[in-house]
């Protein structure tokens, strides 16, 4: 464990702190994240040194600059093909996966699909900000009816905790990131699972809600996801696609052996 | 303040490191017990950063320290011993 001295932040110890502070927003959710992250190995007292993050492209891809432990960063949409060689090399590490929509949804969907099949021990911390932020505000899957974007979904809105339960995940919770106690907790629970799970953080974008939604500074959007948000712990994973005018329906769905 | 079981009341102190902040504003609300606020002066970086308002109030909850996005402030325990009136 690391020891508290008045210059350095305990988080500190698990950093390359030559590159903070990072290149996200003020106020962005994937800080937190990492952060989160970070407080939940301490806590859970693994080794760190059998510890091994993937992450991919995007804003979500720098999480392996940042951190400390044996991280690669892959290209597009391969973070899941490479996880699963890792792990298939190196049984004892636990692989740690930060997936993007990039990576998840696209062409990444169908590497997801196999590896939850087949029952491969990975830990997928997917940060889904309901759209493609760096490139012009694009549309995915996932994107609710209403107009947040560029351009609007004409699709129904993509549930990614179903198609996880259903392919057999073994762990699979949604939270946000500003509530960061939760969140850490899971992250606890889900080292000592065996088998696929899959945390799945609503962190929306600041620019994106800034330029299109004018729902304000960091501190309005947190009052706002706290607002329409709702905890439901062991909710039907079939309810779970985020609409227009429903709550965001935050919790542990799914907790097998 | 409520005392603990054993008369041990739990304080803590905290500690920020400021330019490293982006001055998001999320350790300022999310306190329970209203301790920080944005100073008035900048960072290196432009960000108006928290500074402590009134510090015998925390109670080491951690809280701010969870939900940093930036690594930029934390929080340590420091014990004071006091009896407790039933």
């Amino acid at each position: 464990m690391v020891e508290n001295t008045r210059k350095l932040h305990p988080a500190d110890y698990f950093l390359y702190t030559d590159s903070i502070p990072s290149i996200w927003c003020p106020g962005c959710g994937i800080g937190t994240v990492v952060n989160t992250f970070i407080q939940a190995v301490e806590k859970s007292k693994i080794d760190f040194e059998k510890i091994c993050v993937v992450s991919g492209i995007g804003c979500t891809g720098k999480v392996a600059e940042y951190l400390n432990f044996m991280s690669f960063m892959t290209i597009n949409s391969n973070v899941f093909n490479f996880a699963a060689n890792i792990k298939s090399e190196n049984v004892d590490l636990k692989v740690v996966v930060f997936s993007n929509n990039a990576d998840f949804l696209v062409s990444g969907a169908a590497d997801f699909i196999e590896i939850t099949e087949k029952g491969v021990d990975l830990i997928v911390i997917h940060t889904n900000n309901i759209l493609y932020t760096i490139t012009e505000h694009g549309v995915i899957p996932a994107t609710p009816f209403v107009r947040i974007s560029v351009d609007q979904n004409f699709q129904l809105p993509f549930n990614i905790p179903h198609l996880a339960e259903s392919y057999g995940a073994k762990y699979i919770a949604r939270w946000t990131p500003y509530r960061a106690g939760w969140l850490m907790y899971s992250m606890i629970d889900v080292f000592s699972k065996k088998g696929l799970s899959l945390i799945e953080v609503i962190s929306p974008c600041l620019i994106y809600h800034a330029s299109n939604d004018r729902m304000g500074d960091s501190v309005e959007r947190m009052k706002f996801y706290d607002k329409y948000s709702v905890i439901r712990q062991g909710e039907c994973t079939e309810n779970l696609d985020i609409r227009a005018h429903n709550k965001i329906i935050l919790g542990k769905f799914v907790n097998k052996k | 303040m409520k005392a603990s079981s054993n008369g041990v009341k739990v304080k803590g102190e905290i500690f920020v490191i400021k330019d490293r902040c982006k001055g998001c504003g999320f350790c300022i609300t999310n306190c329970p017990r209203d301790i920080l606020e944005l100073s008035a002066e900048l960072n290196a970086n432009g960000y108006h950063f928290p500074v402590v308002k009134n510090p015998d109030n925390c109670n080491n909850c951690g809280l701010c320290e969870m939900i940093c996005p930036d690594f930029a402030i934390w929080s340590v325990k420091k014990e004071e011993r006091r009896v407790v009136e039933v």
